[in-house]
């Protein structure tokens, strides 16, 4: 039952698509220039032109593309949303990667051949809802939500027909995926309604001589000595006080890698290893890319898992195995 | 505004099981509300404190009129947390408020609740739970007024809006409540009792910001949306809801109950609320589709 | 060597070190950066479409290793690149500022090194518009601009013979960055020094929660 895990990575922009695929991605995800899908940054994302060439290269290198519509669609103008979904199954891509049921609905009922996976974003974190997706869309694969431990992810593979799909490397949600308005509670913009999270349209940055303070809207979400790693101010990686003492109280600024667990994701009967980071340059990914490949095609031989090297370039440079082990929580 | 209803939404703070049964036993004799969602949303590891008094809290709701809707848990996790609720979802003759997908599911085929906690953000949504039997659809916090009106125009299902108390904004796995006191979850020794409220979560700079409740992260403000509802009654938005603080939630019912009757302005309504709330800070951002955390509109001249 | 030294790019560490050490003028600059920009124009015009979503930005870039500045305006259809005194910054309505060392920069722009990497490290720091940081970083990591090969292609027929001249200046620039160091520690520099004096104090003050008079919690009583 040891398949060799498939490996499915970022990218950003055209750059990045052939870096992944030169590195060794079996897929590239991606999403629209809009607020289509969550990662909709200032000077990210394709164009339908884009998409279509990223496609070709991807497929003349054996890998494929999948496109992450993964928002949810604004009450009262759908269209964005829709013509997403049919531009991806005009194009030729080999899934839509979706989240709002209305939207997994119409993908279902009007491209029946198109694949569909479920968004992180869609927060499916039992069989019930799994199965949810699976019978009412035809869903082939879900990415869980990154709040489960290995042995839950094991128990759920085993109640379940329907691929899954992990992170294994990037940023990390400490909150349930889908499921979180502390972005738009400060800042008026949210991944479910707008695909950013903690958007840099509301971040500033502040020399005060004794300290560097990072605020999100009008608030400060941390403040560094000169000499401390620094991290982007993303809400739930801030520095706040409760019961009079400051603390990394959500989550650390670190970045998940969970390489070293490889054998056991397989062993989990996991399908897939997602990459976070669309909206990293294309030197990251193509260092993590090439990296996991490695890790990947090791695990699969039986071999141990190489050495990565990829701290410096993990957020704040820490790195974690966030919820797959019990003791994150 | 006579026919808008008031609900009282679930509470999603860790209680004292006495102080939660008598909580109730109250509302059902005295609040002016027409509906009460009742049950463990935020973590299944505090229901049994209190499970045993809701047979007693059900009988008291119903004799006192009161529609019963029994809630369920907002992220599921575990095979216990799926039996409890699939044991909620299969109760005959209540009506039950789905808070993950897991839960409509099972409740596919019969009248049902979907609560704040499914994204419910447009029409094809909201049809397509509507079909599957899906009545009354708690909208989820964040949407703002053209929104729900874009909504309420497709569906000929009850709509609700949370027009008071914290905003629930995110769940997790992890329990900051724990973290707090520096506790696992796993033996987190129920801290989360300690803030009936929830706990105040500051900014570095001493700002207060958010509110921490076990596994939930919810808005330091009150969402406080008393101005907003005679343009949401007229939307079609049916049922406004009241979510529990430890105020004195029959004076706040009362008071919304007044200005929807027309018997109370909105200055008025504000005295009350906002005495019965320990003066904080309330705000109605998400309903302009603003930042949540500011104020808006007509309330925003009250002199604040 | 004069016409060796024509075509060197603009920023080999001879000329840097000797802009480091006295004040040079920076109009011979001008029409060097000018036609960079063109060339990169030319080259990868899909820059300049994401940087659509942006009204009208410009850009102060500090090469924190330099005596002066970069002035980006990524118009469309006149993309402007100058360079620019230290004592001009405050004249200058920069939507946003990055500053770094030079070397960092080059790589930024040429996408071998990881923006964000570089700025959890802290090398890199921005002020502004961050908003516009991102869109930049995002625009030029997704446009495949080789430096050399962009500024070459401006320098037309001499191209060929200079590219081995320019891969050896990249080389001492590299090393050369060494020596920069030590002249930006002397003088260069004198914000990031006074900075580096004050990082003892900071530190200190880093997480003074208790100190700070917390805001007012709870509203003031409504005034009628």
């Amino acid at each position: 039952m040891t398949n060799k895990l498939e490996l499915v990575c970022p990218a950003g922009t055209p750059a990045s698509l052939h870096a992944a695929v030169d590195a060794g991605a079996d897929v590239v995800y991606l999403g629209f220039r809009d607020e289509t899908n969550a990662r909709n940054f200032p000077g990210l994302n394709f164009n339908r032109k884009e998409l279509a060439e990223g496609l070709e290269y991807a497929h003349a290198n054996d890998a494929e593309v999948y496109v992450a519509i993964n928002t949810f669609p604004e009450a009262g103008n759908p269209e964005p949303w829709k013509k997403a979904v049919d531009d991806a199954a005009k194009i030729g891509v080999d899934a839509v990667i979706l989240a709002d049921i209305g939207l997994a609905d119409y993908a279902a009922q009007t491209h029946p051949d198109l694949r569909r996976h479920l968004s992180v974003q869609a927060s499916a974190s039992n069989p019930e809802a799994i199965k949810f997706y699976r019978e009412a869309f035809g869903v082939q694969r879900v990415v869980l939500p990154r709040v489960l431990t290995l042995p839950e992810i094991s128990a759920l593979n085993k109640e379940i027909d329907v691929e899954t799909e992990v992170f294994v490397f990037g940023g990390l949600c400490v909150m349930a995926e889908g499921r979180c308005a502390l972005s738009s509670y400060a800042t008026g913009e949210s991944p479910n309604m707008t695909g950013v999270c903690s958007p840099a349209s509301h971040v500033r940055y502040e020399d005060e001589g004794d300290r560097m303070v990072s605020r999100l809207g009008d608030f400060t979400i941390n403040a560094f000595a000169p000499d401390e790693k620094a991290g982007y101010p993303t809400l739930c990686k801030g520095r706040f006080v409760t019961e009079g003492r400051a603390s990394y109280l959500f989550e650390e600024p670190t970045s998940l890698n969970a390489a070293a667990m490889l054998p056991e994701l397989m062993e989990a009967g996991v399908t897939a290893l997602k990459i976070e980071g669309r909206q990293r340059g294309r030197a990251y990914i193509a260092q993590v890319v090439s990296a996991f490949r490695k890790a990947v095609d090791a695990a699969a031989e039986g071999l141990p898992i190489p050495q990565l090297n990829l701290d410096s370039i993990t957020e704040g440079q820490q790195k974690t195995s966030g919820a797959y082990e019990k003791t994150w929580r | 505004m006579k026919t808008s209803k008031l609900t009282l939404g679930p509470n999603l703070f860790n209680w004292k099981a006495e102080t939660w049964r008598d909580f109730y036993f109250r509302m059902a004799d005295e609040a002016p509300v027409d509906s009460v969602y009742l049950g463990e949303v935020v973590c299944s590891k505090r229901s049994p404190f209190y499970a045993q008094y809701i047979p007693d809290i059900i009988e008291r709701l119903e004799a006192a009129g009161k529609e019963v809707i029994l809630s369920t848990l907002a992220l599921i996790m575990t095979k216990r947390e799926m039996e409890s609720v699939r044991e909620i979802a299969e109760a005959e003759g209540y009506m039950v408020e789905a808070n993950d997908i897991s839960a409509a599911a099972l409740l596919e085929g019969r009248p049902h609740a979907i609560g704040p906690f499914i994204n419910v953000y447009n029409e094809g949504t909201l049809a397509y739970l509507t079909r599957k039997g899906a009545t009354r659809i708690t909208l989820p916090v964040e949407l703002e007024s053209k929104s729900i009106e874009a909504l309420a125009k497709s569906t000929s299902a009850e709509l609700e809006v949370q027009i008071y108390g914290r905003l629930p904004l995110a769940i997790s796995a992890r329990c900051y409540h724990a973290r707090t006191h520096q506790l696992s979850k796993d033996n987190c020794q129920f801290v989360c009792d300690r803030d009936p409220d929830g706990l105040d979560l500051d900014t570095l700079d001493g700002e207060p910001f958010l509110a921490v409740n076990g596994v939930q992260t919810m808005s330091y403000t009150y969402c406080n949306l008393s101005a907003e509802m005679e343009a949401m009654a007229k939307m079609g938005v049916s049922h406004f809801r009241l979510s529990p603080h430890s105020g004195d939630m029959v004076k706040i019912a009362q008071a919304y109950r007044d200005l929807l009757d027309g018997k109370s302005g909105i200055a008025e309504t504000e005295d009350i609320i906002s005495e019965q709330s320990d003066d904080m800070p309330f705000s109605n951002g998400y309903f302009y589709g603003k930042e949540g955390v500011v104020t808006e509109g007509e309330r925003a001249e009250l002199g604040e | 060597m004069s016409r060796t030294s024509s075509m060197t790019p603009p920023l080999t560490p001879v000329l840097l070190a000797g802009m480091a050490v006295r004040p040079l003028p920076l109009a011979p600059l001008q029409p060097i950066l000018k036609g960079a920009m063109n060339a990169i124009a030319n080259r990868h015009p899909d820059v300049f479409e994401r940087l659509s979503c942006l009204d009208d930005p410009v850009f102060l870039i500090d090469p924190t290793d330099l005596p002066f500045m970069f002035l980006l305006t990524p118009d469309p259809l006149m993309p402007e690149l100058k360079a620019v005194r230290g004592e001009e910054e405050e004249a200058i309505n920069a939507t946003a500022t990055i500053r770094g060392p030079l070397l960092k920069l080059i790589e930024l722009l040429e996408g071998e090194t990881d923006g964000d990497a570089l700025f959890f490290a802290r090398d890199l720091v921005v002020e502004g518009d961050t908003e516009a940081v991102v869109a930049l970083r995002n625009a030029v990591d997704g446009a495949e601009i080789n430096v050399m090969e962009d500024v070459l292609s401006f320098l037309g027929p001499f191209a060929r013979p200079a590219g081995g001249v320019a891969k050896s200046a990249i080389s001492l620039m590299a090393r050369a960055a060494n020596d920069l160091e030590m002249l930006r520690a002397a003088a260069i520099s004198p914000a990031l020094r006074q900075s580096e004096i004050q990082a003892a104090k900071l530190k200190k003050l880093n997480e003074k929660v208790d100190g700070i008079s917390r805001q007012s919690r709870r509203k003031r009583v409504r005034e009628n």
